[in-house]
C-alpha cells in the first residue's frame, strides 16, 4: 500500500472537507459543551449519509470494503471541523473487533446495522485509571463489573469489553439496551462519555487468553491511526488559524507574524503537523504488518505532541481573543484532552513502543 | 522488482565487495590525510564501478540515471561509512555548478573527470567573518584589473579548503548598489599566488574548516561564472542545486538502535535503565520523530517516482533531525555516568555519543542555521511576513557597519 493518496482518496478528502466545512461551525459545537450527553446531530447525520459510517465495513455486511487509509481521510477532516460526535471512530473499533474475531452471527447482527450507522458501537477497556483493564469478570456467558469513560457510551447499543474469567483475559460482545449508563461532566462533553455498569449483563465472548490481551491491543491501535489523523487534522486548523490571525493582527506598527517569536512558532506548528501527518498516513499503511503497533504507537505519539503543542501556541499567538469562550480555540483545547486519553494515554503508548524497540514483547 | 530496487541491489552488493578495502573498520586508527588517500582510492573504484555521477549527464562521465537512484545509492553508502566526506561539497554543488555555468566545456569535462575520481577537489568560497546566514552581506572584493579581476578579502568556514584544487568564489564588485546586486561569481584556481589557507580548529578538535585570505589574486574573466552584478542569482543556484541528497533522520548522528543498546547495560540508581520512565520516553518520543521524518523521505521518494515535485515538508528533516540528535547525546553521555567523561575526538560522530554531542552545534549552523529554516518555513511556505530589513534597497556601502 503507498503513501501517496490515488485519485480516489483524494476525492474523500475533499468532498469530507467540502461538506463538514459547510456543516459544522464553531458556534453549533458551543453549546453542546454545556449539556451532558448531547452530540452534534447534524455531524452524525452527514456521517451516515455519507456513508463514512459503512466505509470500513466489508461489502458483505453492507459496508464499502475500504480501510484504515480513507477513514484517516475522513478523520484528519473531523480533526479540522471538530467532529461533533465521537461515534466513527468509536463504532469502527467495535466493528473491526467483530470482523476480527466474531461469529457469523455476531457480524450478521451488527455490522450491516454498524454500516448504516443505525447502531453506535464503543469499546469498553479501561478501568479507572487503566487503559486495558481487567477488573471485570466474565462468567457463564455475563459480564459484571465497571468499565470507565467509555467514549460514546451513553448512546452506544454494543460494546467490546475487555474482562477476566479467572486466569484467561476475555473479549466480549456485549448489547447495551439493559446496561446502567453513569453519566458525568467532563470539559469536552459531546464525547458523550459514560461510566458503564455491568451487572451480569449477556455478552458474547470473542477472544480468550493471549489472543483477547493481543486483539484488546489491535483494536485500540487501528482507533488509535483513526484518531492519530483527527489529531493531525486539529492541529493544522490551529496552525492556519494561528498563521491568520498573526498575517492580520497589527502591534507595534506591523503584523504580529513579523515577530520572529511569533512566526518561529508558527514553523513549529508546522514542523509538528507534518510529522504528525506522516507518521499517522504511514501507520494507516501498515495494517496488518508485523511493525503495525509500533507504527500505530509512534503515529499517536506525534500526534498527540502535534495537537497538543499547536493547541498552546495557537492561543498564545492569538493573545486575550483565544482565551474568550467566542473565540472557539478551547473547543480544540479541550479535544486535545479527550483525544489523548481516548486510546490509551501518552505513558501507555510510550511503553507499547519501547517494548517493541527494545524487543521486551512477547 | 522495479528497475529502482535493482539498482539499490547491485549498489550494495558493490558496496559490500568492496567495505573491507574501505568501509568503517579500514578507516579506523588513520590519520586525515590517510583517510584523504584512501577516499581517493575508493571515489576511483567508484568511478570505475560506475557509481559516480549518478544523476549526471553521460558525456560528464556521469551515469545518466535520476535522482532516486543517486539518493538510493547515497543512503547505501551511508551505510557503510565510505570516505566521502572530503568530496561531499565538491561533488555537491561547485562541480555541478561548474558543469551548468563554465563555458570552456573541454575544460570542465576534463575536471568533472578529475573530481568523479578523487584526484581534484573543489571547495565553495562563500561565508565570511561578517557574511554568514546574510550571505549577500560579503565584504570580499574584485576589481577590474587589465582584461582580468583583482580579488582581495577573507572567506571563512570553507570545507576542506587545504585540500582544493579550485573553488568556486562570490564577491562584491559594485559596493555602490545595494548588496544582493553587487557580486559577481568566480571560480579559482586554489594554488594560485596570494590565497592563504588556515585551518580553523572546531570544538571537537577537528580542522575540516579553514580561513581563505586573498591578497591580490589576479584571474581571467573567462573565470567569471556569472553577468558582472549577477552572482548572488548564481549563489542561490549552488546552494540549491543539490536538493536531491540522502537525508538521515538520525541527523547525522548515532542511530537510535545504538541509545536502546546503551539503556539494555546502563544502569540509573541500580535499576536497569531501560525501566527507567524518563530513558523509556526518550526513545519513544525519539522513534516516533524519526519515524515520521523516514515517512516524509519515503512519501518524497515515491513522488519523484511519479514524476511528482516532492512537498515542501522534506526542508524539515534537518531542522528536527539535527536537533534531537543534539539532546539524544547529552541524555546517552548523562547515561554512561562516571564512564561518559571519556572523550576520543577522532571517535565517528555516527558511532559515538560524545562526538555526536560536541560536532551538533556545528550541524545546526552549518548549511542553513535553526532560526534561517524556521525563516523560511514561515515565510516560504506559510506566507509569514519577511523580517524587518533595514538594509534592503540600501548600496551596500551606506548599510551602517
Amino acid at each position: 500500500m503507498s503513501l501517496l493518496y490515488d485519485e480516489g482518496q483524494q476525492a474523500i478528502a475533499t468532498e469530507a472537507r467540502r461538506i463538514l466545512e459547510a456543516r459544522l461551525s464553531d458556534e453549533s459545537l458551543l453549546p453542546l459543551l454545556e449539556k451532558q450527553g448531547t452530540y452534534h446531530a447534524a455531524f452524525w447525520d452527514t456521517a451516515r449519509e455519507q456513508g463514512w459510517t459503512a466505509l470500513a465495513i466489508p461489502e458483505d455486511y453492507d459496508g464499502l470494503g475500504l480501510g484504515l487509509v480513507e477513514l484517516g481521510l475522513i478523520a484528519h477532516q473531523a480533526g479540522r471541523s471538530l467532529a461533533g460526535a465521537p461515534f466513527l471512530t468509536a463504532s469502527y473499533g467495535a466493528a473491526r473487533a467483530i470482523i476480527d474475531h466474531g461469529d457469523e452471527g455476531l457480524r450478521s447482527e451488527w455490522l450491516p446495522r454498524l454500516a448504516a450507522g443505525e447502531a453506535i458501537g464503543a469499546i469498553a477497556f479501561g478501568e479507572d485509571q487503566d487503559v486495558l483493564g481487567t477488573g471485570t469478570t466474565f462468567g457463564r456467558g455475563a459480564i459484571t463489573g465497571t468499565k470507565s469513560g467509555v467514549t460514546g457510551g451513553l448512546h452506544a447499543d454494543v460494546a467490546i469489553v475487555l474482562a477476566a474469567d479467572g486466569g484467561d483475559a476475555v473479549l466480549a460482545a456485549v448489547p447495551l439496551a439493559g446496561v446502567t449508563r453513569q453519566g458525568f461532566d467532563s470539559f469536552d462533553n459531546s464525547r458523550c462519555s459514560a461510566d458503564l455498569v455491568f451487572a451480569a449483563a449477556p455478552a458474547t465472548e470473542i477472544a480468550r487468553g493471549d489472543a483477547a490481551h493481543r486483539a484488546a491491543l489491535e483494536i485500540l491501535a487501528l482507533q488509535a491511526v483513526v484518531t492519530a489523523h483527527e489529531q493531525t487534522g486539529g492541529a493544522e486548523m490551529l496552525m492556519e488559524r494561528a498563521r491568520d490571525y498573526a498575517n492580520t493582527r497589527r502591534a507595534f506598527g506591523q503584523t504580529i507574524g513579523s515577530f520572529q517569536s511569533v512566526k518561529h512558532r508558527i514553523a513549529e506548528m508546522y514542523a509538528l503537523v507534518e510529522l504528525a501527518r506522516a507518521g499517522a498516513i504511514h501507520a494507516a499503511t501498515r495494517e496488518g504488518q508485523s511493525d503495525f503497533i509500533a507504527a500505530a504507537a509512534s503515529a499517536r505519539i506525534q500526534a498527540t505532541e502535534a495537537y497538543d503543542s499547536c493547541a498552546r501556541d495557537a492561543m498564545q499567538i492569538h493573545g486575550g481573543i483565544g482565551v474568550t469562550w467566542e473565540a472557539a480555540l478551547h473547543l480544540h483545547m479541550r479535544r486535545t484532552r479527550s483525544l489523548a486519553i481516548e486510546q490509551g494515554n501518552m505513558m501507555f503508548w510510550e511503553d507499547i513502543l519501547v517494548e517493541r524497540l527494545a524487543g521486551e514483547a512477547a | 522488482m522495479s528497475d529502482l530496487d535493482a539498482f539499490r541491489i547491485r549498489a550494495r552488493e558493490w558496496l559490500q565487495s568492496v567495505a573491507s578495502e574501505y568501509g568503517r573498520a579500514a578507516q579506523a586508527g588513520l590519520s586525515t590525510e590517510e583517510r584523504l588517500a584512501l577516499g581517493r582510492h575508493y571515489l576511483a573504484a567508484r568511478f570505475d564501478a560506475g557509481f559516480a555521477g549518478i544523476n549526471w549527464p553521460v558525456e560528464y562521465g556521469g551515469q545518466g540515471l535520476g535522482h532516486l537512484e543517486k539518493v538510493a545509492f547515497e543512503a547505501e553508502e551511508m551505510v557503510f561509512g565510505m570516505p566521502t566526506a572530503f568530496f561531499g561539497i565538491s561533488l555537491g554543488m561547485p562541480v555541478p555548478i561548474i558543469m551548468r555555468y563554465c563555458d570552456d566545456k573541454p575544460w570542465v569535462k576534463e575536471r568533472v573527470l578529475r573530481a568523479l575520481r578523487g584526484e581534484e577537489i573543489w571547495c565553495q568560497l562563500f561565508s565570511e567573518p561578517a557574511a554568514g546566514s546574510d550571505l549577500a552581506g560579503l565584504r570580499m572584493r574584485a576589481e577590474p584589473d587589465g582584461n582580468g579581476w583583482k580579488l582581495n578579502g577573507q572567506k571563512l568556514w570553507t570545507s576542506w579548503a587545504q585540500y582544493c584544487d579550485y573553488g568556486v568564489v562570490v564577491v562584491r564588485t559594485d559596493p555602490t548598489v545595494p548588496k544582493h546586486k553587487g557580486l559577481t561569481y568566480f571560480w579559482v584556481d586554489m594554488r594560485a599566488p596570494g590565497i592563504e589557507v588556515r585551518p580553523v580548529k572546531l570544538a571537537g578538535g577537528d580542522s575540516h574548516v579553514n580561513e581563505v585570505f586573498f591578497d591580490d589574486v589576479r584571474i581571467d574573466d573567462s573565470h567569471r561564472m556569472s553577468p558582472v552584478g549577477g552572482g548572488f542569482a548564481v549563489a542561490m543556484a549552488t546552494l540549491m542545486i543539490e536538493r536531491y541528497a540522502a537525508t538521515d533522520s538520525a541527523g547525522f548522528g548515532p542511530h537510535l538502535d545504538l541509545f536502546v543498546d546503551l539503556a539494555k547495560t546502563a544502569k540509573v540508581n541500580g535499576r536497569p535503565a531501560l525501566e527507567d520512565a524518563r530513558i523509556r520516553s526518550a526513545i519513544a518520543r525519539n522513534h516516533a520523530m524519526r519515524n515520521s521524518l523516514d515517512a516524509i523521505t519515503a512519501r518524497a521518494m515515491l513522488m519523484m517516482q511519479a514524476g511528482m515535485e516532492p512537498g515542501p515538508e522534506g526542508s524539515l528533516n534537518k531542522l528536527v533531525s539535527v536537533r534531537s540528535r543534539q539532546k539524544l547525546s547529552e541524555l546517552a553521555i548523562d547515561l554512561q555516568g562516571p564512564l561518559g567523561l571519556r572523550f576520543d575526538e577522532h571517535a565517528p560522530v555516527k558511532h559515538d555519543w560524545q562526538a555526536s554531542w560536541i560536532n551538533a552545534p556545528t550541524g545546526r549552523i552549518a548549511g542553513g542555521a535553526d532560526e534561517m529554516l524556521l525563516n523560511t518555513i514561515a515565510e516560504k511556505i506559510l506566507g509569514l511576513p519577511q523580517d524587518h530589513r533595514p538594509d534592503k534597497g540600501v548600496p551596500f556601502n551606506e548599510i551602517p557597519a
